[in-house]
């Protein structure tokens, strides 16, 4: 995209002005977004997106400038506005690139953008049929097929040149049922690190059937009792719980400055002995991966919490500078337009020795969360508050009938010694992670757990 | 400006495509971070991209490109116009040269672009130093962050729209932590200007400051229903949460709750919803929208009466109406429908006097987890909030961490009155504080 000679220029200028170190990173997209809704294809767009952001630090000060004009007079301009901030004592000049080329944990069959809009069209329609198939309360389905092509070269003035390339592919897919005013939906959204041959694995069928049966299951629950209950919440989607309410605070973003829970901590019991948790951007096309980070660094997996004791955080190059620990190859951001910061690639709680029956045969009274919605945490207190959009009471050791408009909220510190058993049925689920470097691919994960007391918002 | 690949692509597009309609947005911005009295954080971003929406055989397309030169903007003709043959959108588009409006609203100031970068680093430095010694109990300050930005718009299209436009903006956050005990609370402010001398640091901080410290020493209260005041900023954020639902767009393709309830009593009569894109104080002022159509002010619920929704051309083409200056549109996205300076009408009545309606009441002062607590397909919210217990119109107790849960229409069906203190919030929303009779709350 930009010849190394001129890099080298980019990065001259850029430390010019005494900065302790410089890098570049380079991007051109290939976007697609079809949407289909209300039996018809509403959108259908693809487009290319380029950019170079160039950084620079001093001390503990990062400065980001960005242009998605790659000619030699705006790059320079870039360095140029960064070098100015930058009033370091460094006199650091780069001599030559060296090329690091990384094993590909990731390949692609078929990438996305060799696919014909028609083929995947299709598969859409197939997940459409099925939903309003499943029932005459499905009022509406809404299908989103986002693929995204990511290629991107990072240069440093440590010397390092390198390059990846990112095939992402995701299909969401909402089922909303309707009786009278009332509306209820059911959701699910899976995506890899692959071509489109991660669609070609799905069953479109089966995805039309759950979403559907998700809305229309909710759409004759009652509303959910309020107060402090135990919760067993299911895997998959379960695990947005541990990366909102303590994940985020393990980002060396928010622990260098204190606002976190978990800063000072290292060492420390801060969980159930019975978890451990883990950090993971190596697994094969897991929509979280990648082979390298946003700063070059190569990708790893990252054990942060075992047994209950704080092991490791989550580091990037910053990150590293304030609180001296080794960079973990967590530095991602959403695309050039953002400065990386420490981010969660595929973050899980790992398996447990029991079964879901028994977590729920432990309950008196509490609820089941078999899948959760969104959630948000309040950086610096921990507090958090998470939706369920499927849920159902247990009585007496049993599920019972599902209840609608469930919230928990309570605190990441405190959630994490309240777990009392985890299952053995771990698994992933995909989202968009929303943070100061942008929104990122990120799975969450874990077992089925049981938390043996959670504030419930209900309305009853 | 951008003369140049406005013409390559209508000149390209003439024998490909019926008719095209080119949209360029270029970004210009910076912002500063600071913690502990030094630069966190410092970006300049430099931004822009084409996106063209083609009509070919009554159907149509889209394609953007960040890259400007003279082959991507022949590709994203193609593609546009190759997109266009998959679409089975029955709706029918038309391009046109929309008037322009009588008097174009201020919406740029030089003297703001005239702020030297010292004077920015400066007051933001102030603000993180005031919020943290303001009180011993604030022991960290997360963000203090000041950015400014400029934007330029320009659209046309084959049938003679030429329309530009630009704006600027500056706006400061600051977010504290207070602690007493082992009780943490948060606190933000803000404030959004295109006049420098409004960014005032010890009024900023302070503000911050108070609320975080004003929420310490929180207890339980039980759970049921209670009568509920939205402050201000919290009402405004459920507005901005439930602005969808008064889009033509969700009406039509089935997923707002006011479908089939237009001209119908959804409200109480003390309900007025306004959009005005032409409002003096609101952060989305403009123009004309993402089609060229001039802004305009429109009521959509007039004393509790649901008498429009949000149109662009498209969806009013459908309803038989005329638009109303809401589409929506980046150089990356397709046209859809979204609200501008998007409010909800303020009352006559004093805060003070709004408090002491009831013998007790809760006041919501802050509000957590919106996208994921809030369903605006059911209107169904069950939200993670911080407020405070009111007896006889005293403030009493702060309240540890609470849910309020409800549905937004029977909310807006039992809005008993509205105060005086108007502010738009941070999302171009606003709102005075609200009584509601009831809501549940649950706690312990």
């Amino acid at each position: 995209m930009i010849s190394k000679h001129l890099l080298l220029k980019v990065l001259d200028k850029a430390l010019s002005n005494g900065a302790d170190f410089a890098d570049i990173f380079v991007e051109s997209t290939y976007n697609s977004l079809i949407n289909y809704n209300d039996n018809k294809t509403k959108q259908n767009i693809v487009g290319r997106d380029q950019g170079a952001g160039v950084r620079v630090f001093y001390g503990q000060s990062a400065i980001y400038a960005y242009t998605n004009d790659l000619s030699e007079k705006a790059l320079i301009a870039a360095a140029a506005a960064v070098s100015q901030a930058a009033r370091g004592k460094s006199d650091g000049k780069v001599i030559n690139l060296t090329v690091r080329k990384n094993f590909d944990r990731h390949p692609v069959a078929i990438p996305s953008d060799t696919v014909s809009r028609r083929d995947k069209i299709d598969f859409i329609k197939q997940i459409n049929d099925s939903s309003r198939n499943y029932s005459d309360l499905i009022s509406q389905v809404d299908i989103t097929l986002i693929e995204k092509i990511q290629k991107v070269l990072i240069v440093n003035s440590e010397g390092l040149l390198t390059e990846d390339m990112r095939n992402y592919a995701r299909v969401n897919v909402i089922s909303i049922a309707s009786r009278g005013t009332e509306k209820q939906t059911g959701w699910e959204g899976p995506g890899g690190l692959a071509g489109y041959e991660f669609f070609k694995s799905l069953d479109p069928a089966a995805l039309g059937r759950n979403t559907a049966s998700r809305a229309v299951t909710m759409l004759q629950a009652d509303y959910a009792p309020g107060g402090k209950m135990p919760v067993i919440i299911d895997n998959g989607f379960g695990g947005v719980i541990f990366h909102e309410a303590c994940g985020h605070s393990l980002e060396t973003t928010s622990v260098a400055k204190g606002a976190s829970i978990f800063a000072g901590k290292m060492g420390e019991q801060i969980a159930s002995p019975l978890v451990t948790a883990i950090d993971d951007g190596t697994i094969p096309n897991a929509w979280g991966s990648e082979n390298i980070d946003d700063e070059g660094l190569p990708t790893r997996k990252t054990v942060l919490i075992e047994n209950g004791i704080l092991k490791s955080y989550m580091v990037d190059r910053m990150g590293s500078v304030k609180t001296g620990y080794e960079t973990t190859g967590s530095g991602r951001k959403q695309s050039y337009k953002f400065a990386p910061a420490s981010r969660m690639r595929n973050t899980y709680i790992a398996a447990g020795k029991s079964k879901l029956e028994d977590l729920i045969a432990s309950t008196e009274l509490g609820i089941y969360a078999k899948k959760m919605g969104g959630g948000s945490v309040m950086p610096g207190t921990g507090n958090f508050n998470f939706a369920v959009s499927e849920a159902y009471l247990i009585k007496k050791g049993k599920i019972q009938e599902p209840v609608r408009g469930v919230t928990l909220i309570g605190n990441g510190g405190d959630i994490l010694k309240k777990i009392s058993m985890i299952a053995d049925n771990l698994a992933l689920s995909q989202g968009m992670c929303g943070s100061v470097s942008g929104s990122v691919p990120a799975n969450v994960g874990q077992p089925a757990i049981k938390v043996d007391e959670i504030t419930i918002g209900g309305r009853k | 400006m951008y003369e140049k690949e406005f013409q390559f692509i209508f000149n390209y597009a003439s024998s490909k495509a019926d008719d095209i309609e080119i949209l360029l947005s270029s970004n210009k911005s910076f912002s500063v971070k600071i913690h502990n009295q030094e630069i966190e954080s410092f970006n300049y971003a430099d931004a822009k991209g084409i996106g063209v929406r083609v009509i070919k055989d009554d159907k149509v397309g889209y394609a953007y490109t960040e890259e400007f030169n003279e082959k991507t903007l022949r590709v994203i003709v193609d593609q546009a116009v190759e997109n266009s043959s998959f679409s089975e959108d029955a709706d029918k588009i038309e391009f046109s040269s929309y008037p322009d409006i009588p008097r174009r609203p201020r919406v740029y100031s030089r003297k703001l672009d005239a702020v030297d970068v010292a004077s920015k680093i400066d007051f933001t430095k102030k603000v993180e130093r005031i919020a943290r010694e303001a009180d011993k109990r604030i022991i960290n300050v997360p963000f203090a962050t000041f950015g400014d930005g400029r934007s330029f718009i320009k659209i046309a299209n084959s049938r003679g729209l030429h329309k530009e436009d630009r704006q600027n903006y500056a706006y400061a956050v600051v977010g504290v932590l207070a602690a007493e005990k082992d009780d943490k609370r948060a606190g933000f402010d803000f404030i959004i200007s295109r006049n420098f001398s409004d960014f005032d640091p010890h009024k900023l901080a302070v503000k911050s400051v108070e609320k975080a410290i004003g929420l310490l020493g929180g207890r339980e209260i039980a759970s049921g229903g209670y009568p509920i005041i939205f402050n201000n900023e919290m009402m405004a954020t459920m507005l901005a949460t439930f602005s969808s639902i008064f889009s033509a767009q969700s009406v039509q393709e089935g997923k707002s709750l006011l479908k089939g309830r237009l001209n119908k009593i959804i409200a109480s009569n003390k309900v007025t919803i306004i959009d005005d894109a032409l409002h003096k104080k609101g952060f989305s002022t403009r123009s004309f929208d993402s089609e060229g159509y001039p802004s305009q002010k429109t009521v959509l619920i007039d004393k509790g009466k649901l008498i429009g929704y949000l149109h662009n051309t498209i969806t009013a083409r459908k309803d038989r109406v005329s638009s109303t200056g809401n589409a929506a549109r980046d150089y990356k996205g397709i046209l859809s429908v979204s609200p501008t300076n998007f409010f909800l009408k303020p009352g006559n009545v004093t805060s003070n006097e709004l408090y002491s309606r009831h013998a007790r009441l809760i006041e919501i002062v802050s509000l957590q987890g919106m996208h994921a607590g809030a369903n605006t397909i059911s209107g169904d919210f069950s939200l993670s909030a911080e407020g405070f217990l009111y007896e006889q119109g005293e403030r009493k107790d702060s309240l540890k961490q609470f849910t309020v849960s409800g549905n937004i229409l029977q909310m807006l069906k039992d809005v008993e009155d509205i105060a005086d203190d108007f502010i738009f919030d941070t999302s171009a929303c606003g709102s005075a504080s609200v009584l509601i009779k009831k809501l549940a709350v649950s706690s312990r």
